[in-house]
């Protein structure tokens, strides 16, 4: 959690805190009471987040970024509520998703994801960007998205070049949701701690001994490792992350979709 | 009674059947029983890899490959192990460090010896023993099986050193997939043997005084299969996984000499070979 002189003492608490310490940029999601679900302010803060750490006028840009939540959820995945409220909404959702996920691949910094709780849709498509994932025990991730009309095709370039062919299609495919221990075994999680005290502790130690490689040797690894796992722009974050973003935009705009969305959340409130 | 992790000439099959070829340098190949070992011979310095020591490995392994290839060629697999206390202590940047031209020759001459191990048309078996560190465990990993012991130091510490595992990078992200090589290399370090099987860096782990004879079972099992289908499977995995990616394996070595060259690794590197106080200079760095 972070020390509460970094939160905001307006009335408005942002949803994204940004701490800078050193080479390590520490971001986290804080919007818990909404289970950090990616919304139109959520996703601007964190955009704006990215923005300031990377600008090219930052004289000392970070080496190395944590990227955290709040809560019992990391991230639930996209505002369900709004997109029910809004149909331009979704498809807009899915075109920032991609864009973010492909601009946290290709930052000049580690990014470390810290994850308890659910990772779910659109937050494992962030965790999945991520360089190392690191997660406590009750960490659960997939893109259980099939059953309100969507296709996790947006992120597939992603899952395919971190988790492996025949994960990737599972997971992707299934729309199961898995456990820290079977993401860890496919390949998608690196640890898994017994709780949140031991995942923020060895995320912590992680983060101070990446601060203390050098900058210039870890960015050149991460760039030439998106070469050589096709996850850069001459890859599957190029052409082929275009189609799969416009793929699921086509996905998020047939009526199939939008009825499956509605009767879902339908469900959802009377279940409330 | 012998120091099971110390590989010694006399760990070497006694029996010959067929033909023995040694080469008194850095490296030897020995065949005898179907069984070709490459052996790195620079115990003195954990077998390191310098500029000799990946010459005479190449030709060790362009020579068993010519071997394999001849009509009447009765190895059934390859056995690659280091000499002494440690398999492989990584690469020994020491004389080149200043010299870009050779440093450039050196992590091409790694490179390309990777692609030839990996090439070669019969099994491989790393035998690691004590260590196998950066351009070490890059070479364990190329071979097909790979074997150690729980007491064993392996990994890649490049980003330690400011230095980037470019030439190792591939291979890994072959060996694991690409997630937990991408976790692997940017947070560096070292592991123990039972760690590095856990996460696929190697086929098993053994204790210690079992390392040998595990390695010969393995020898053994491998030879019972049909020499042209493994051939055919072997051919088949290297086609399929990108291991015949010339271009990758050459721009990897250029990329790597470039990180080295600049003034982060010159630094380190510079202290880490600095004279120590004690004892030899560490091949290594300190964990």
């Amino acid at each position: 959690m972070p020390p509460a002189s970094d939160r905001m003492t307006t009335n408005e608490q942002p949803l994204i805190i940004s701490q800078r310490a050193g080479r390590l940029l520490t971001i986290t999601l804080n919007d818990p009471r909404r289970r950090n679900a990616l919304g139109t302010a959520l996703f601007d803060q964190l955009e704006r987040a990215l923005d300031l750490a990377t600008a090219p006028e930052v004289s000392d840009p970070p080496s190395v970024i944590v990227l955290g939540a709040t809560g019992s959820a990391f991230c639930a995945g996209f505002d369900l509520e709004a997109c029910v409220q809004d149909a331009a909404l979704l498809p807009t959702f899915v075109d920032r998703l991609g864009r973010l996920t492909a601009r946290i691949r290709a930052l000049p910094a580690v990014v470390v994801a810290r994850v308890q709780g659910a990772a779910l849709a659109g937050g494992c498509a962030l965790v999945m960007s991520c360089d190392i994932v690191h997660a406590s025990a009750d960490a659960t991730f997939g893109y259980p998205v099939h059953r309100i009309g969507v296709s996790p095709a947006v992120n597939v370039p992603v899952l395919l070049a971190t988790a492996g062919l025949g994960a990737a299609r599972r997971i992707a495919l299934s729309g199961e949701i898995i456990t820290a221990r079977q993401a860890e075994s496919l390949g998608m999680v690196q640890s898994v701690h017994a709780d949140e005290r031991t995942l923020h502790a060895a995320v912590a130690a992680l983060a101070e001994s990446l601060c203390a490689k050098g900058p210039h040797a870890l960015r050149t690894t991460k760039a030439w490792l998106n070469q050589v796992d096709g996850t850069d722009a001459a890859g599957f974050l190029g052409a082929a992350a275009t189609r799969a973003v416009q793929a699921t935009i086509d996905v998020c705009r047939t009526a199939e979709s939008r009825s499956m969305l509605e009767s879902f959340w339908q469900q959802r409130r009377s279940r409330a | 009674m012998r120091d099971p992790l110390r590989f010694a000439a006399s760990a070497r099959p006694k029996r010959s059947t067929t033909l023995e070829r040694t080469m008194t340098e850095r490296a030897s190949l020995t065949i005898a029983d179907g069984c070709a070992t490459i052996l790195l011979r620079r115990a003195e310095a954990r077998n390191a890899l310098d500029c000799d020591t990946i010459a005479a490995l190449r030709r060790c392994i362009d020579a068993a490959a010519a071997e394999c290839n001849s009509k009447r060629s009765a190895i059934r697999s390859i056995v690659l192990a280091g000499e002494g206390k440690c398999f492989c202590a990584g690469m020994d940047l020491k004389g080149v460090l200043h010299d870009a031209v050779r440093m450039g020759d050196m992590l091409r001459g790694l490179s390309s010896a990777l692609l030839a191990l990996r090439q070669l048309p019969v099994p491989t078996i790393a035998r690691v023993q004590g260590a196998a560190i950066g351009g070490g465990c890059g070479l364990a990993v190329v071979c097909d099986f790979a074997i150690t012991h729980p007491e064993a130091k392996l990994g890649y510490p490049e980003v330690d050193l400011g230095v980037c595992p470019a030439v190792v990078a591939p291979w890994l992200v072959r060996r694991i997939g690409a997630g937990p090589a991408r976790a692997m290399l940017l947070a560096g370090g070292t592991m123990g043997g039972e760690e590095a099987a856990a996460r696929g860096l190697v086929t098993r782990c053994v204790p210690a005084a079992d390392l040998d004879a595990e390695v010969a079972t393995l020898a053994a099992r491998l030879a019972t299969g049909g020499a042209n289908a493994l051939a055919c499977t072997k051919r088949m995995l290297n086609e399929l996984d990108g291991s015949l990616d010339e271009k990758i394996a050459a721009e990897a070595a250029e990329l790597s000499a470039r990180v080295i060259a600049g003034p982060e690794a010159q630094a380190s590197l510079t202290r880490l070979y600095a004279p120590k106080p004690q004892g030899g200079p560490a091949a290594h760095p300190p964990r």
